[in-house]
């Protein structure tokens, strides 16, 4: 503030208020796009645990025989792959993301010498690996909405400490000096004037 | 038929559930150093897993078509889970499909066990007994490999790529 430069003009005065009355506007929308913002970083988040809950429930689910899959028959690398995690752009709090849509596995077929046990386990892999797409697409999601936070806090504390603080404070020393001049225009108007009938007297 | 009874005495008995007593490259080693190399050819053609191939003797033939009977009861019980429907199953038994898979391949294999047992009934000494020897031999080293820390770490390697690049 120290450094604030202002020129003591009625033009300058009517242009900072015209900043002081759009950054007035301006707050509340950037703070509502905060809120929006954290709340739905927070319903990322929570959904993301409701997803760790469900992997963490399948691996318990698949405890009782998850011995099975050491079979040295089996190598169940060969049944199963990811090709592709196909996701769709959508705007969430208004930032562009990729929503998770499905995972496009490379699943080989099995033959009837393929134990039984290879179904069920290409079928839990399918789903676990599903709710880990969905969660990295997730915290993907997180971290671009963070990086919009961020901008949009940087966009409050520079409205909130700078612009319309600046803005109140150049208004007011403008107005005070338009009003010393003001002033001091009519003092010496009249001081002439004065000396003017003094001399007319004369 | 001498060097047979030689390679059955000297091979330690096998009993369903337990640890395998010898490894199958040792199983196969003793035999390829006992029998006649016609026997062995036959010995080594005879595999659990497979069922194809045609053969004349009886007792190999039986355990083919006991094997292959197994497999359309898996592809049955696969076709119905498909079509969403209870499987008829020839050599099975329906408890198999309400079992989950771990128990499900234990009572698989307890059933072909009992099979080969059948089979090899009475045939003391002859090459059906070694071919049923060596059947029992994987059926115990499949299920000894059955290990529920190797089997989480299979999983994890699956769904969670990260853990198989750090390996």
């Amino acid at each position: 503030m120290a450094n604030l430069k202002i020129r003591y003009t009625k033009t300058e005065r009517a242009r900072q208020k015209k900043i002081l009355k759009v950054s007035e506007r301006m707050l509340p929308l950037f703070e509502a796009m905060e809120k929006s913002l954290m709340a739905t970083i927070n319903s990322i988040a929570e959904r993301i645990d409701e997803i760790r809950e469900e992997i963490e429930r399948n691996s318990k689910a698949a405890k009782p025989w998850i011995a099975v899959m050491s079979d040295s028959w089996v190598n169940i690398d060969h049944f199963i792959s990811v090709n592709e995690i196909i996701t769709k752009p959508i705007d969430v709090a208004g930032v562009r993301v990729q929503q998770f849509e499905k995972v496009d596995f490379n699943v080989m077929p099995v033959d009837g010498a393929t134990p039984l046990w290879v179904d069920d386990a290409i079928e839990l892999m399918q789903e676990q690996l599903q709710l880990r797409a969905e969660i990295k697409c997730l915290e993907e999601q997180i971290e671009l909405l963070e990086e919009e936070l961020l901008d949009v806090r940087a966009r409050i504390k520079l409205f909130e400490n700078r612009r319309i603080p600046n803005a109140k404070i150049a208004i007011r020393k403008i107005g005070q000096k338009l009003q010393d001049d003001e002033r001091l225009t009519i003092a010496t108007a009249k001081v002439v004037k004065t000396s003017r009938q003094k001399e007319e007297s004369v | 038929m001498s060097s047979m009874v030689y390679l059955m005495c000297s091979l330690p008995s096998l009993t369903y559930g337990q640890v395998p007593p010898i490894s199958l490259d040792e199983f196969n080693a003793d035999a390829q150093k006992q029998l006649s190399k016609k026997h062995f050819k036959a010995l080594e053609a005879v595999d659990i897993r497979q069922t194809d191939g045609q053969t004349k003797d009886l007792c190999k033939k039986s355990i083919r078509d006991m094997l292959s009977e197994v497999q359309e009861d898996l592809l049955e019980i696969r076709k119905a889970r498909s079509e969403n429907r209870q499987p008829k199953l020839e050599r099975l038994s329906t408890v198999v499909i309400a079992a989950n898979p771990l128990e499900r391949e234990k009572q698989i294999m307890q059933s072909q066990w009992e099979e080969l047992s059948s089979i090899e009934a009475g045939k003391t000494f002859s090459l059906t007994e070694v071919m049923v020897y060596k059947l029992k031999l994987q059926i115990l080293s499949r299920m000894h490999s059955f290990n529920a820390e190797q089997g989480a770490q299979v999983l994890a390697s699956v769904v969670d790529p990260s853990i198989k690049d750090e390996d």
